[in-house]
């Protein structure tokens, strides 16, 4: 129970550490700060990391869901299907797209171990609030590089990401090209219920 | 010694099928995929060429180690060079197309005929170019998505696109020039077997068609864009949702 506490406390403490960063006024060090904070955590503790997804899971929600607009995302996905659709249930598929989000990024993380490297390209020109990207470059065990980018608004609680771009292919429009038909054809509780199952998965 | 045609003959039969295709009832894209009931067809007919092709690759996957694997890849991506310069010269990328000579002699001779990739190592980075990607530089943007049998997803320009490649690129030349399949059945193994990891949620998509071509369209504009396409128009997503949620 001590434990637990202090671990909570030290979590916490930590945690206040990386959202200090997150009063700069620009998602390129936001990126850079958060995800080299989550690659160096992995790669220092990779065996439990390996044995604990869960853990990891955590680790990365931790780190990672502050950083994206959720509801912004699943409003993008679900486009003309989402009208009418309640708030809370748009909430819901926000998270469970999210958690999809976060399993496929933690696996990632492991299968790229310990020899991962990440480099955020500067920012060319102004940061537009509606709309800026943020490009990074993953270095794969292989030599290569995958381009990673990130979609970033600014919002009411500052700049945050709505999607990734894995060498141009984006996230929302991949998946709004197969949740939109779905949600039309079986209605957006059958979309829900066959997420919470770990379905209707992308590729990576 | 002209006898390989097949090549031509297979890029221009879709062609012209695709001119005769019907109407179909499944219009997803009618801008970006006006045959689609064409595609559809080839599709599933590529599909049928998978249950012959998927078990040669898992095969392949599981005998071969990983380097070997690795290997064989760049032993391939080295026979791209000759391509990739022809096409650099045509976009005016002159500085580039000189690291693609030295990464082929590199590549070539100390590599071992390009299994090992040192180039890359030696800071001579690789370029994705072809001749569709020239075409489109020169232009030509947009072009219809078309399903190719045996080749897969391209486009109409990138069709005509690949069919010069084919004049070029070494494994073409030997269909050409003396109909040998192997090195052509060997890269397709190859390249097959690297996506093996995705099938099973591929097969999972609502709908594995679109799901295909999503992911080929798109990234075939990274490519064209050398990796810096325009930023998507997010707001047309948004324009069709209904405003009254909104906090």
């Amino acid at each position: 129970m001590r434990i637990s506490s202090l671990l909570l406390t030290i979590t916490c403490f930590f945690s206040n550490g990386v959202w200090a960063n997150l009063q700069t006024d620009d998602p390129v060090t936001l990126i850079k700060d958060i995800t080299g904070q989550i690659f160096a955590d992995v790669g220092e503790n990779l065996e439990k990391y390996s044995n604990d997804h869960e853990a990891l899971k955590a680790l990365v929600r931790n780190d990672l869901m502050p950083l994206l607009d959720v509801r912004y995302a699943a409003r993008l996905v679900l486009g003309r299907a989402g009208r009418g659709i309640e708030a809370g249930k748009i909430d819901e598929f926000a998270t469970l797209m999210s958690d999809m989000l976060i399993n496929r990024y933690s696996a990632g993380l492991l299968y790229f171990s310990s020899e991962v490297k990440l480099q955020v390209m500067p920012q060319r020109g102004d940061l537009n609030p509606k709309i800026t990207r943020v490009r990074t470059r993953v270095s794969l065990p292989s030599g290569s590089l995958a381009p990673v980018d990130y979609a970033f608004h600014k919002t009411a609680d500052g700049w945050k990401a709505f999607d990734v771009i894995v060498e141009g292919i984006s996230y929302v429009t991949t998946y709004r090209n197969q949740i939109m038909p779905d949600v039309q054809a079986n209605g957006i509780d059958s979309v829900i219920e066959r997420l919470s199952k770990g379905e209707l998965e992308l590729p990576e | 010694m002209r006898r390989g045609h097949s090549l031509i003959g297979i890029i221009f039969l879709s062609i012209l099928l695709a001119g005769c295709a019907g109407t179909q009832s499944r219009n997803t894209d009618p801008e970006n995929d006006p045959w689609e009931g064409f595609n559809r067809k080839v599709f599933a007919f590529n599909d049928g060429l998978d249950k012959v092709a998927r078990p040669i690759a898992v095969g392949y996957d599981k005998i071969m180690p990983d380097p070997f694997q690795r290997g064989v890849g760049n032993f391939f991506r080295n026979l791209d060079n000759p391509v990739i310069y022809v096409s650099q010269v045509l976009q005016g990328k002159f500085g580039e197309s000189i690291t693609t000579i030295g990464r082929f002699l590199v590549n070539s001779t100390i590599g071992v005929l390009g299994f090992f990739d040192v180039a890359t190592k030696w800071g001579m980075p690789f370029y994705n170019e072809d001749l569709g990607q020239t075409l489109a530089t020169w232009g030509y943007k947009d072009s219809r998505y078309l399903m190719l049998p045996f080749f897969g997803p391209s486009t109409f320009r990138d069709g005509v696109g690949r069919l010069g490649d084919s004049y070029i690129h070494p494994v073409g030349r030997a269909i050409h020039g003396n109909d040998e399949w192997t090195l052509w059945i060997v890269r397709g193994i190859d390249l097959r077997a690297r996506y093996l990891d995705q099938d099973a949620e591929f097969n999972e998509a609502y709908d594995p068609y679109v799901l295909m071509r999503d992911i080929w369209m798109q990234n075939r504009e990274y490519q064209i864009y050398d990796g810096d396409p325009p930023i998507l128009d997010y707001d047309m997503y948004l324009d069709d949702f209904d405003e009254e949620d909104d906090p």
